[in-house]
C-alpha cells in the first residue's frame, strides 16, 4: 500500500563531494552542459517549423512522438546569430512540462566531481545569470552548466514580460 | 491518498450521481420500490465502507440518511416532497464530504447537525415506530409491511436488497424477511451486475489521450509508409494490411472515448427540479435519445452550455403556471432535451414549449444597444434577427434573477460551443416556445482541413468555418482586390468582404510581394458571425488532420489553436478563424455597416426562390436553380438544327435549345466558338439555355405583377435589379428562329 511506502522511504541527502552526471553541448565555441536528469531524449538533426508572432526564443515546433514540442534556441536566447542548416534537440523535463532545446550538437555524456564546481562569475550580467549555474573547471576548458527549470519557454516569456 | 480511498470516493461518486437519477424519477413515482431500493444502496454502500475506512463525519450522516430511506423502503413513509428535498440535501452533504475527503484526504470539521435533524424530522414519529416494531416482534415477521411493499407490482425493477443489509435500528425481523419476488429475481439481478463489472473497466483518461496521440502518430507512420513502399509489389500486401489495421486501431481508440450523453443529462433533472422550485414554475422533463455517444472531452465542455439553456428555459421560457393557464396552456410547462447523431456532428437541443423569444423585443433591444442599426435591423429577417441574443452584453429578461439575466448567458453558451467546433442556433415562435439547437462533432481530436500555404509554410484551416474559395491570378488581382484607405476588400457577388492577408498578419515586419506578383486564393471563412477573406499564396489537399494542443507559451499567440502533423511529415499549425478576425478587427458592426451600404435585396419572403443568374447577349436573366440540372459547356458545332430551330443531341436525346437572347447567332460561323448552354428541368421533359455567362446564384422572390399573370414570364428582384425570369416552359411552343424576343427582360425594362 502507498501509505506504507510512504513510511518507509528515507529521506537521502547528498554527500557533500559526488560526481555529477551532464551531457555537453557545443554551441559556437563554447561548451555547456545539462544535468542528465533532466534529459528525456536526444533527436538528432532536427528541423524545427518556425512559428510566425511566436517570442523570438521558441526555435519553432518539431514532431515528438505523436506530440508537437516547442523548443527553445539557446542561440537566440545567448544573444549568437541563427545557425543555418539542421540543429540537435535536448528534450528536456522540467516543472512546466517537456521542452525541447536547441543547440549546435550534443556531445559526450561528462563525469564531473562537484568539487570542480563554482558558481556564477559575479562579472556575468543578468541575463546569463539567470540561465548559467555555474561552470565546472574542467581539464582544458570551462563547462557552463545551464538550468533546465530555467529555460522553461513559460518561464522565459514570464521573465520577458517582467 | 491510497488505493483504497480513491477507489471509495469513485464509487461513492457514481453511487450518488444514480442516486440523483433516482430520486428525481422518485418524485413522479414516490411508490417505486426500485427507486427507493437503489437510493437505500448508495447510501449504505457509503456507510458501510467509510465505516471502514474510518470515515465518521461520512458515516453519520449517511447513517441518518438510512433510517430515513429505511423507513420509505418498508412503506412506512411515502416520498413527498419534502423527504425528497430532504434527501437531496443529504446527497449534497455527502458530496461536499467526498470533495474535501478529495482534496484534503480527510473528511476536514463541517456541522451536519442541522441536516442530520432535518433528516431525523423527516422520519416516523418515534412513538409510532416503537409501536410498530412492538407488533412486529410480536407478530415475528414483517408482514405487516409488506403489503404496502409495491415491489410485486414491479417485477422488471425489484428491489435486490441483499439480504445481510441491517435497516438500522430496526428490528432483525426486518431485514429477515425479503418478498418472495425479490428472492427468485435476485440471483438474475445480481448475474447480471456480475457481468457487467467483470466484462468493463475503468481506464483514466489520460491513458486514452495517450493512446490517442500514439494512433495518430502511428497514422503518420503508416502514410510514410505506404509511400516509401509503393513502388515494391512485395510490400503491397503488408503494407495495405498495415493500412487497415491502423485504420481500425484508430476507430476502436475513438470509440473507447465515447461517453453516452445521458452523462449529462441526468444531471438535468434535478437543476429543472431545484430551479422549478425556486421559480415557482411547474416543468415536466422529457429526455430523447441519451445514448447518442460523443467524445469524453466534448462532453465535458457542453455541459455548462447545456445547463446554461436549461436555465435560461426554465427562468425566462416556460412562465408561471397562472400565465400559462392565461394563455391556454397546460399548467405544466415541458422542458426537452433531445440528441441525436446526424451523420458527423451530434446534435443536442433544448426546447421548452413557454413564452418564446419576442423578435420585436429582441430588434428595439439589438438598436439601442448599438449592436445593430436600424436599417439593418429592418431588413433582417426573424430567424436572424434571434440568432443576435448570442451578442456578448445581450439579455432581453426584464429583470435580473439570481438564474440568469445579467446578459452573460447566451455568449458564453456560443462561445464555449464553438471552441469545440460546434454551432448553436436558437429558434423561437412568440408564445409557443423556443428552440436551442446545437450542432457538436463528434471528436475533437480529427478534424477535416484544408491546407494552405503562406510565407512558404503550411497552415491546417478548419473546413467547418470555410465557406468557399475564391482564386484571383495575378494579373487580376489589382482589380480584383480593391482598397479603402489601408482595408482591402474583395466584391464578392456584390457584397464588400473585408480581407486579412495572412502573411501580412503573421509577419507584419517582413517584406511581402504583392498581391499582382503572386497567385492569390481568397478563403472566405465565416467565423462567430464575422465574414471574412482570408488571402493566402496557394492551397495544398484537405486532410484529416489529428489536433495536437500547443505549448502554453504558443497558446498565448492566440492565432493557432493547435499543430498538426501531416501526410508528408511537415508539422503545420491549425489556424483558428475566430482569433484572427479578432486580430485583424473584423467586426460584425462593421460588415454590418457595409452590407447597409451596399444592400443585398432579398425580397425578405421566407421561402425566396434560389436563381441562377446568366447574361445573354449583354442581358442578364434568371433562371430558377431549382430547374437546373446541370450546365455545359461545348463547342459550337454540336449544336445542330431542326429548320430554324437549334436542338443538342444530348446522351442521345433531342434537347430543344432557347436561344431567345441571340448567343448562338453571335457565335456563328466560328465553329470553335464554346458556348454554354444551361439544362433545365421543364415538366417532363429538358430544355437547354444558351448563355453567353452565367454569373451567380443569388436569392430572389418572385413578383408578378398585375396584368401579367399570364404564364409567359416572371420577374424577380436579384441584386437590386429587376430580373427576367426565363420561361421554360414557353420555349417548346414557340417556333425558333421568330417572335422570340428576350420577353422577360422586356418585362424586366418596363417594370424598372
Amino acid at each position: 500500500m502507498s501509505t506504507a511506502a510512504t513510511g518507509l522511504r528515507v529521506k537521502e541527502k547528498a554527500p557533500v563531494a559526488a560526481l555529477v552526471e551532464m551531457c555537453s553541448v557545443r554551441l559556437g565555441q563554447t561548451l555547456f552542459g545539462v544535468p542528465i536528469t533532466h534529459i528525456l531524449e536526444i533527436v538528432g538533426s532536427a528541423r524545427p517549423q518556425p512559428v510566425p508572432l511566436a517570442p523570438a526564443f521558441v526555435g519553432g515546433l518539431v514532431h515528438y512522438r505523436g506530440d508537437v514540442l516547442t523548443t527553445v534556441s539557446l542561440r537566440q536566447l545567448l544573444g549568437m546569430p541563427p545557425k543555418d542548416g539542421s540543429q540537435d534537440i535536448l528534450v528536456l523535463e522540467s516543472a512546466g512540462g517537456i521542452f525541447g532545446l536547441l543547440v549546435d550538437s550534443v556531445g559526450e555524456v561528462l563525469t564531473a566531481s562537484t568539487t570542480d564546481h563554482e558558481p556564477n562569475p559575479s562579472i556575468l550580467d543578468e541575463r546569463h545569470r539567470a540561465l548559467f549555474a555555474g561552470a565546472y573547471k574542467l581539464k582544458d576548458s570551462l563547462l557552463v552548466m545551464l538550468d533546465p527549470e530555467q529555460l522553461d519557454p513559460m518561464r522565459l516569456s514570464a521573465a520577458r514580460a517582467a | 491518498m491510497d488505493e483504497l480511498t480513491r477507489e471509495f470516493l469513485i464509487e461513492s461518486q457514481e453511487g450518488l450521481d444514480r442516486m440523483e437519477r433516482c430520486l428525481t424519477d422518485l418524485e413522479e413515482r414516490p411508490k417505486d420500490a426500485g427507486l427507493i431500493g437503489e437510493i437505500f444502496r448508495s447510501v449504505h454502500t457509503i456507510k458501510g465502507t467509510t465505516g471502514f475506512l474510518g470515515f465518521k463525519r461520512l458515516e453519520t450522516l449517511a447513517h441518518a440518511g438510512e433510517n430515513l430511506l429505511g423507513q420509505l423502503r418498508e412503506g412506512k413513509l411515502t416520498a413527498n416532497r419534502p423527504i425528497i428535498t430532504g434527501l437531496l440535501h443529504l446527497l449534497d452533504g455527502l458530496r461536499s464530504i467526498l470533495r474535501t475527503i478529495e482534496a484534503d484526504d480527510n473528511e476536514g470539521v463541517g456541522e451536519d447537525a442541522v441536516l442530520i435533524s432535518q433528516l431525523e424530522k423527516l422520519q416516523v414519529p418515534v412513538k409510532a415506530r416503537a409501536k410498530r416494531m412492538a407488533h412486529a416482534k410480536v407478530g415475528a415477521t414483517s408482514v405487516p409491511v409488506l403489503p404496502l411493499e409495491p415491489a410485486p407490482a414491479q417485477p422488471a425493477m425489484p428491489d435486490p436488497a441483499p439480504v445481510p443489509e441491517q435497516p438500522v435500528q430496526a428490528a432483525p425481523v426486518q431485514a429477515a424477511a425479503p418478498a418472495p419476488v425479490e428472492a427468485e429475481s435476485d440471483p438474475v439481478r445480481s448475474r447480471a451486475q456480475g457481468t457487467a463489472a467483470e466484462s468493463t473497466l475503468r481506464v483514466d483518461v489520460t491513458l486514452l489521450n495517450r493512446m490517442m496521440n500514439l494512433v495518430g502518430e502511428l497514422v503518420l507512420t503508416r502514410n510514410q509508409v505506404l509511400q516509401a513502399t509503393s513502388a515494391d509489389p512485395r510490400m503491397t500486401l503488408l503494407s495495405r494490411r498495415l493500412d487497415m489495421v491502423t485504420a481500425d486501431l484508430r476507430e476502436s481508440v475513438m470509440k473507447a472515448r465515447m461517453q453516452p450523453v445521458s452523462n449529462i443529462f441526468s444531471k438535468m433533472p434535478r437543476i429543472v427540479r431545484d430551479l422549478s422550485q425556486a421559480l415557482g414554475r411547474r416543468v415536466r422533463l422529457q429526455v430523447e435519445g441519451q445514448d447518442t455517444e460523443l467524445d469524453k472531452s466534448l462532453l465535458e465542455a457542453i455541459k455548462d452550455p447545456l445547463t446554461h439553456a436549461v436555465r435560461n428555459s426554465l427562468d425566462h421560457g416556460i412562465e408561471p403556471p397562472d400565465v400559462r393557464k392565461a394563455a391556454g396552456k397546460d399548467a405544466e410547462g415541458t422542458l426537452k432535451l433531445r440528441a441525436a447523431q446526424e451523420g458527423s456532428h451530434v446534435i443536442i437541443e433544448v426546447y421548452d414549449d413557454g413564452a418564446g423569444i419576442s423578435v420585436e423585443k429582441i430588434r428595439k433591444k439589438a438598436v439601442e444597444r448599438g449592436l445593430i442599426t436600424e436599417q439593418r435591423a429592418a431588413r433582417q429577417s426573424e430567424r436572424e434577427l434571434l440568432q443576435l441574443i448570442f451578442l456578448p452584453g445581450f439579455s432581453t429578461a426584464a429583470a435580473v434573477t439570481n438564474v440568469s439575466g445579467r446578459g452573460v448567458g447566451m455568449d458564453v453558451v456560443r462561445t464555449n460551443v464553438e471552441k469545440i467546433g460546434g454551432k448553436v442556433e436558437i429558434d423561437s415562435r412568440a408564445g409557443k416556445g423556443t428552440t436551442l439547437r446545437m450542432r457538436i462533432p463528434l471528436t475533437l481530436a480529427i478534424i477535416p482541413a484544408l491546407i494552405v500555404r503562406s510565407l512558404n509554410q503550411s497552415f491546417a484551416l478548419p473546413q467547418g468555418a470555410l465557406s468557399e474559395l475564391v482564386h484571383i491570378p495575378p494579373q487580376q488581382a489589382t482589380a480584383a482586390i480593391e482598397w479603402i484607405e489601408n482595408a482591402p476588400l474583395y466584391r464578392l457577388r456584390g457584397k464588400l468582404l473585408p480581407l486579412v492577408f495572412l502573411d501580412r498578419l503573421l509577419m507584419p515586419a517582413g517584406e511581402h510581394k504583392m498581391a499582382s506578383e503572386r497567385d492569390n486564393f481568397i478563403a472566405v471563412l465565416d467565423a462567430d458571425g464575422r465574414r471574412f477573406g482570408l488571402v493566402v499564396d496557394g492551397l495544398a489537399d484537405p486532410e484529416e488532420i489529428v489536433v495536437k494542443p500547443l505549448s502554453a507559451v504558443l497558446k498565448t499567440i492566440g492565432l493557432f489553436s493547435g499543430a498538426t502533423v501531416l501526410g508528408n511529415a511537415e508539422l503545420a499549425l491549425i489556424l483558428d478563424p475566430g482569433s484572427i478576425a479578432l486580430k485583424a478587427g473584423v467586426s460584425m458592426r462593421e460588415e454590418d455597416a457595409v452590407s447597409v451600404n451596399e444592400g443585398e435585396t432579398d425580397a425578405g419572403a421566407v421561402g425566396a426562390l434560389e436563381y441562377l443568374l446568366v447574361e445573354a447577349a449583354g442581358r442578364q436573366a434568371a433562371v430558377p436553380l431549382a430547374d437546373v440540372l446541370r450546365i455545359e459547356q461545348l463547342p459550337l458545332s454540336r449544336i445542330e438544327y431542326i429548320g430554324y430551330r437549334p436542338v443538342l443531341n444530348f446522351d442521345g436525346q433531342l434537347l430543344p435549345v432557347e436561344d431567345s437572347g441571340g448567343v448562338l447567332a453571335a457565335a456563328e460561323g466560328n465553329p470553335q466558338a464554346q458556348i454554354i448552354v444551361v439544362v433545365c428541368r421543364e415538366a417532363n421533359r429538358h430544355v437547354g439555355i444558351a448563355v453567353s455567362h452565367v454569373l451567380d446564384v443569388a436569392a430572389g422572390g418572385d413578383l408578378f405583377e398585375a396584368g401579367t399573370t399570364q404564364r409567359t414570364g416572371g420577374v424577380t428582384l436579384l441584386k437590386n435589379r429587376v430580373t427576367g425570369v426565363v420561361d421554360l416552359g414557353a420555349v417548346a411552343e414557340l417556333p425558333a428562329g421568330e417572335a422570340q424576343p428576350d420577353e422577360c427582360s422586356q418585362i424586366g425594362e418596363t417594370v424598372a
